[in-house]
């Protein structure tokens, strides 16, 4: 099976640095709405999505999420 | 009774050292093709001849390239080895004709790991097994004096254990190397239909272990917002701005609520600290050392800064640059390289300022029994410098004025402000005395930032809080420089070739562009090995056999069996990757071609916004030009290309039109282009 991200190997459903990106974008989260009080997962995708700090892989899983 | 044969690593260093002993009277002559100095000092005859570096290499003696494992490795002269060596045959012959008509021998190569296998393998291969009864001449400074003093006290056996721990180095890299690139090469050319060379070696896979590791940080990040406070306080009319003493407030609530706490409330200087700090000089240089400083400075990749370095020594204006010293002994005569310095203008003042007094340098932790810290010899450049060589040049001279400075002394202050239960802070720091830095110049690094005239218990209006939303910043990616720091903190590679092998990563398209981004071939090969032959990726074999290599210098360690420990670890590796060779060869084949692909992608396409410009070439006139991914779909945006040199993609745009920049890399210096042929910078006024 193939990572539908990049087309590498999957482990699972994902390759394994994907797997590792979607990780680290759930574990940001609860980081997101403790800064800001308050922040749906829906409006923390997008701006994610739109910071420039965010690598490459961790913008990909976010498209990703946001199509599912 | 013959004469003396004296066996130097390069043809310059010949030159010098033939001028040094005759006292500038040797006449070169052309024997077999080679040049060669002859010449009598006192009672003896001179031959003096030269290597090109390394003329004999490792090989195995199959014909057959594409076979792994290979384990049995023999010496070779280099032609055999290298076909771009060719002229080392003709050298070697010559080199075989002067020993037959010697009755003494002198390995003069450079005293190190390096230098002592080329002297050796000469002496064991080209003149007949002179490798144990040759003498040896060292020197760490291709001057005069240093040069007579080498020859009136030529040393026995000195260089024996650097010259069997080069060999089995050699040996070692090249079973390693060999067999694993084959491995991967064989297994991406059986899923392809191409042949690319992809390699891994002892030092080089480990490195490249690295930046994945760092590449993967940056590409899964994902920031976490922070908020910087600062206060703006007033009084008498003057104004200061100081940062909350929190540097990073992690909710925005916090952040509010001390803007909200603080704004229009009186502010007062709760302490002002001053404090005095002394500052050393840095180190003397070795060439790690050297290789991050003019990076630093200058922005020269490590492998550069080495070249310059040797074209230094070379020209005998700077002592052995590969050492790892950082220590400078009294014997280099201390005042006389002062004295020398001094006769060039632009140092002259300085060197006049550090001869009234004592000279005692600082002296570093690193040693090398072999060689001191980089520097000058005090000889005068006789010839014209080119750029290059002239600010690595200036560079060595500085730090080495710098190291007899004293100590500088630097005014530390900070202020604190109280805004009801908040605090501010604000800090600076002026340069009170000099000491080195006015010898080590604009390379010193230090700025002054004055604080205001601030007293204890002074009253400050709070009359703004800018609250600032920031991000996380992601880790940097390693350049040339700091990828040399980590390789040298791991105890990987050695101070020769490290440069050599960041070199090599870039050249296998492993890792591209300035900032080092690794490729998708780079990823698949450590992913790769990460799966099937871990411990070559690792540090730890590499650094235990690092240590080895130690234990064979100083005889600890027997030089075949080290060989034998490292091909059987390989031999488990290898028969991993051979056994999993298609899904090996698949995994880097897609991973070649993707890179290859994002080779041509040059950026985004300003005409369409959503198409990529790529480098295409013409199926009518073979030439290439820039053309848009969204061609089929009505995009017409191109542009002409230079038909000449590499052209590498730099994922910058142009700030006057957004058209890609590439750079242009030919025989000359590479140049910055902007594709667009019309763009507005280009035009003339």
């Amino acid at each position: 099976m193939k990572c539908p991200l990049c087309g590498r190997d999957a482990v699972s459903d994902l390759c394994v640095y994907h797997l590792e990106a979607r990780d680290k974008v759930r574990a940001a989260y609860p980081l997101w709405v403790k800064a800001y009080g308050r922040i749906e997962w829906k409006d923390y995708l997008d701006n994610v999505k739109r910071n420039v700090q965010t690598g490459q892989w961790a913008k990909e899983i976010v498209e990703f999420l946001q199509g599912v | 009774m013959g004469y003396t044969l004296v066996i130097c690593e390069k043809p310059d260093a010949a030159k010098q050292v033939s001028d040094a002993l005759s006292g500038g009277t040797s006449g070169s002559i052309l024997f077999e093709g080679t040049t060669v100095y002859r010449f009598r000092r006192g009672q003896e005859e001179f031959v003096v001849c030269s290597a090109l570096g390394h003329v004999y290499g490792i090989s195995d003696p199959l014909e057959e390239r594409s076979v792994y494992p290979v384990f049995d490795v023999e010496w070779y002269s280099s032609d055999l080895v290298d076909e771009k060596s060719a002229g080392i045959a003709r050298r070697i012959v010559a080199i075989k004709r002067l020993a037959a008509g010697a009755s003494k021998f002198v390995n003069a190569c450079d005293f190190d790991v390096e230098g002592e296998t080329i002297g050796y393998n000469l002496l064991r291969y080209a003149c007949g097994g002179r490798e144990e009864t040759a003498l040896r001449a060292k020197f760490s400074t291709l001057t005069r004096e240093d040069l007579v003093r080498a020859f009136n006290t030529l040393e026995a056996q000195a260089g024996q254990g650097l010259a069997r721990a080069g060999r089995a180095r050699h040996a070692i890299d090249f079973v390693w190397g060999v067999n694993l690139s084959r491995a991967l090469s064989q297994s991406a050319l059986g899923a392809g239909h191409r042949y690319r060379t992809v390699s891994v070696g002892r030092v080089q896979g480990p490195a490249l272990g690295f930046l994945e590791r760092r590449e993967r940080e940056i590409r899964e990040f994902v920031p976490v917002p922070y908020w910087k406070v600062a206060g703006v306080f007033k009084r008498d009319g003057g104004s200061l701005t100081a940062a909350y003493s929190k540097e990073k407030v992690e909710t925005k609530a916090l952040a509010e609520k001390v803007r909200s706490d603080c704004l229009g409330k009186e502010a007062v200087a709760t302490a002002v600290r001053k404090r005095v700090v002394q500052v050393g000089p840095p180190l003397p240089f070795n060439i790690g050392d050297l290789q991050k400083e003019a990076y630093r400075a200058f922005g020269y990749i490590p492998s550069r800064t080495l070249q310059i370095a040797e074209r230094l020594y070379l020209c005998a204006l700077i002592s052995y640059p590969r050492t790892g010293s950082q220590r400078l002994p009294p014997s280099i005569n201390y005042a006389a390289i002062i004295r020398g310095i001094g006769k060039i203008p632009e140092y002259s003042a300085d060197a006049t300022e550090l001869l009234k007094g004592d000279l005692e340098p600082v002296q570093g932790p690193k040693a090398d029994a072999a060689h001191p810290a980089i520097h000058p010899t005090g000889e005068t450049p006789k010839r014209r410098l080119d750029a290059s060589e002239s600010a690595v040049f200036d560079l060595v001279v500085r730090r080495y004025l710098a190291a007899f400075g004293p100590s500088a002394r630097r005014e530390i202050a900070d202020v604190s402000l109280a805004v009801q239960a908040h605090e501010f802070k604000i800090g600076g720091g002026r340069t009170i005395f000099s000491g080195w830095m006015r010898y080590y110049g604009r390379y010193s690094g230090y700025r002054d930032v004055e604080l205001p005239p601030v007293s204890e218990g002074n009253r400050f209006l709070t009359s703004e809080v800018v609250v600032e939303e920031k991000f996380e910043q992601r880790p940097p990616r390693y350049n040339q420089s700091s990828l040399l720091e980590k390789m040298e903190r791991e105890e990987i590679g050695t101070k020769a070739t490290r440069a050599e092998i960041i070199a090599t990563l870039v050249g296998r398209g492993y890792v591209s562009g300035e900032s080092m981004e690794v490729t998708d071939l780079g990823l698949a090969v450590v992913e790769t090995m990460a799966r099937y032959a871990p411990s070559v990726i690792g540090t730890g074999l590499t650094r235990d056999i690092e240590g080895k290599l130690e234990g064979v210098e100083g005889g600890s360690v027997e030089e075949a069996a080290l060989l034998r420990e490292t091909v059987r670890t390989l031999a488990g590796q290898l028969a991993e990757l051979s056994l999993n060779e298609e899904a090996v060869g698949r995994e880097i084949d897609s991973a070649q071609m993707k890179t290859v692909a994002k080779s041509f992608v040059l950026g985004r396409c300003p005409a369409c916004k959503n198409g990529e410009l790529r480098v295409v070439r013409s199926r009518t006139t073979k030439k290439r030009f820039v053309g848009c991914s969204n061609y089929s779909s009505g995009c017409r945006a191109s542009a002409p290309l230079p038909q000449r040199g590499t052209i590498r993609a730099t994922t910058k745009a142009c700030e006057r039109c957004s058209w890609p920049i590439v750079y242009v890399i030919g025989s000359g210096r590479p140049w910055r282009l902007c594709v667009n042929p019309n763009c507005p910078g280009k035009r003339k006024p």
